[in-house]
């Protein structure tokens, strides 16, 4: 059997196959305004991709916030619940969620069944997710891809303090007239990720083994910080940006 | 639902305020269900509750009160600064909490720069924050100034046999809404949580006698009707001041129905009754400090953890969802607790926190109502 999980979140959309189980392909492409027409053309380019066509498909689950929009998807199924089941399908053992993607930050309890336990999610601001991380590199001249990567090369991380994206922005363009380093400055900026993260963490009760989901996963400066906060080791999948619509299409195939 | 009944929710100047004041009737408007109704109505008077609906920005309710506020005072001194509270004779605003406090000094500061939204009788009074019996007899104190100010104003006299009617009344609406929470715990229940708690708002909103009436209508009707709601999750909602029905329209959209609340706009405000028999001054005075406690009142939780449990488990709910105001200091922390205890108790329970006003960030209550709807299935 043949099913497919559409992810649509508020930066990128992601469609995941798997087949008789096992991961068939994955995709990554922009949202941009249009989240129905992101889920469609996600859908159809990894069927392109595949060569496969629609039909062998059997059946399609749509998650995200952009879930809804999805018309050819049998079931619409929150972002919460897939995270859990996809982090189960992926590392059976783990316990603990932390899904960081472009708005939301999330951090999910799980069962030894991969049920979900428990969940909460950042409803102050967006300050601690991808987009805060996206403003920051747009600040700093640098591509996100590479954030983590200098991070690691910081001698120390300087204090960002504003919670407010807007004003943690201003705090590191003063930064950076200082004639602060921008591996200091972006370190900085992963703690400070990091600080809004495991306060939602410890909110909920994280326990170890930890999956950290979503696009930020990607960013190993932000693992490392929030590994240190939280005393614990955080296991990264390299499905960690798709673990959403693995998790739809797990749930694809339970219909 | 009715459309007389709907309106009340969503129109501070309703059919039936106008009707009273076109009839020459006065109104006074109150913060909480601290202060006591039936002072009002035996001064002859609609007492109205004061409510933030229709307001589309706090751009005035921001000007007087800091920015880490409870955005509900905010909204009743935006609507007070465009002058939509006009319609007031008079108001009591209470310290229900330090935020409600706040909007005597605010609305009085405002008054300064916008006229004429002060209503000529604005009057502060002042609820212990402590049930003994020194503090009851405060209490009656406080609530005589109150009478006397009141009757001194308007040139009225509220007389005991006054105030006993409107005991009576005011029981009556109560016993009332209690049979309305009967037919919401059945099985199959006759009326969504979003128009109970429109029916329930309501009678804050329209002239007492006025609302019984409908009210038992109401009843009737639901009590013969055919139309049920069955195999919906059942959900309570508890928390912090919520008079928008829109937000339980949004829990009960996807497979939800709110069969019970612990809402100030909700049950708080009618399962307590006051004693018929004996002073009624000091009756009304007893029932409104120990009347199912706010957590503005200090101590008690075990008795509010209770209370919530009870309700819980009478209305057989698949979960509850606690919701509290940003910075709604009372309800932000005691939810945190209950959550604890409801989990530990194995009774599912979510809590989020919100702004008052115009629902904008639907999208992102919705994703986790229907996780904690996935959750619970």
């Amino acid at each position: 059997m043949n099913v497919a999980g559409i992810d649509i979140g508020s930066i990128t959309a992601k469609a995941a196959f798997l087949t008789d189980g096992k991961i068939l392909g994955t995709r990554v492409t922009f949202t941009g305004y249009n989240p129905e027409q992101a889920g469609k053309k996600v859908f159809e380019d990894l069927l392109a991709e595949l060569s496969m066509d629609a039909a062998s498909i059997d059946r399609v689950v749509s998650t995200g916030y952009g879930r809804n929009s999805v018309k050819f998807a049998d079931k619409a199924i929150t972002e919460i619940i897939c995270h859990g089941v996809g982090a189960h399908y992926l590392s059976p053992h783990v316990r603990s969620i932390i899904d960081v993607g472009g708005q939301d930050s999330k951090v999910i309890v799980v069962g030894t069944d991969g049920k979900v336990k428990d969940f909460v999610m950042n409803d102050k601001c967006a300050a601690g997710t991808g987009r805060f991380l996206e403003v920051m590199a747009r600040a700093l001249k640098v591509d996100l891809d590479n954030f983590g990567a200098i991070s690691l090369k910081a001698d120390k991380s300087l204090k960002i303090s504003s919670i407010c994206t807007v004003f943690a922005e201003s705090e590191v363009i003063s930064l950076i007239s200082k004639g602060e380093s921008r591996e200091d400055i972006i370190a900085g900026i992963h703690e400070s990720v990091a600080s809004r993260v495991s306060t939602l963490a410890n909110r909920v009760g994280v326990s170890d083994p930890i999956m950290m989901t979503g696009g930020v996963a990607k960013n190993i400066g932000v693992v490392k910080a929030l590994e240190k906060k939280l005393g614990m080791s955080i296991e990264v999948s390299e499905f960690a940006q798709v673990n959403g619509a693995i998790g739809a299409a797990v749930m694809a195939m339970r219909l | 639902m009715r459309e007389e009944i709907s309106e009340t929710t969503t129109t501070l100047f309703n059919r039936y305020v106008k009707k009273w004041k076109d009839g020459g009737g006065k109104v006074v408007g109150y913060t909480c269900t601290y202060v006591p109704e039936e002072i009002i109505y035996a001064a002859g008077m609609l007492p109205f509750r004061l409510r933030g609906i229709e307001a589309t920005s706090t751009s005035i309710g921001d000007t007087y009160y800091g920015p880490v506020i409870c955005s509900f005072p905010k909204c009743v001194l935006q609507l007070a600064g465009e002058g939509k509270y006009k319609f007031l004779d008079g108001a009591v605003i209470c310290n229900g909490c330090d935020s409600m406090r706040r909007l005597d000094e605010c609305w009085r500061k405002a008054s300064e720069d916008y006229e004429g939204i002060l209503p000529s009788w604005f009057y502060y009074y002042g609820v212990p924050h402590k049930v003994a019996d020194y503090s009851l007899k405060w209490f009656v104190e406080e609530t005589k100034r109150l009478i006397d100010s009141l009757e001194a104003h308007f040139g009225v006299k509220i007389t005991d046999d006054d105030l006993k009617k409107a005991i009576s009344v005011y029981n009556k609406g109560r016993t009332l809404l209690k049979r309305l929470d009967g037919l919401r715990i059945m099985d199959e229940v006759p009326i969504s949580g979003a128009d109970a708690l429109a029916v329930i708002i309501a009678g804050t909103a329209i002239p007492r006698d006025e609302y019984n009436k409908l009210l038992e209508e109401l009843l009737e009707e639901l009590e013969e009707s055919k139309e049920r709601i069955t195999g919906k999750k059942r959900l309570l909602l508890g928390g912090s001041v919520n008079d928008d029905v829109s937000l339980v329209e949004l829990i009960e959209e996807t497979d939800a129905i709110v069969v019970a609340d612990t809402l100030c706009f909700g049950s708080r405000s009618y399962v307590d009754l006051i004693e018929e028999d004996g002073d009624p001054l000091v009756a009304i005075c007893k029932r409104y400090l120990t009347h199912s406690f706010c957590p503005r009142m200090f101590g008690y939780y075990k008795e509010r953890f209770r209370f919530l449990k009870e309700r819980a488990e009478k209305a057989k709910v698949d979960g509850v969802i606690l919701q509290n105001i940003r910075f709604c200091d009372l309800h932000g922390s005691e939810n945190g607790i209950f959550e604890r205890d409801l989990e530990a108790a194995g009774i599912p329970c979510m809590r989020m926190e919100r702004e008052y006003g115009p629902l904008v960030e639907t999208g992102r209550i919705k994703m986790r109502i229907d996780a904690f709807l996935e959750r619970i299935s």
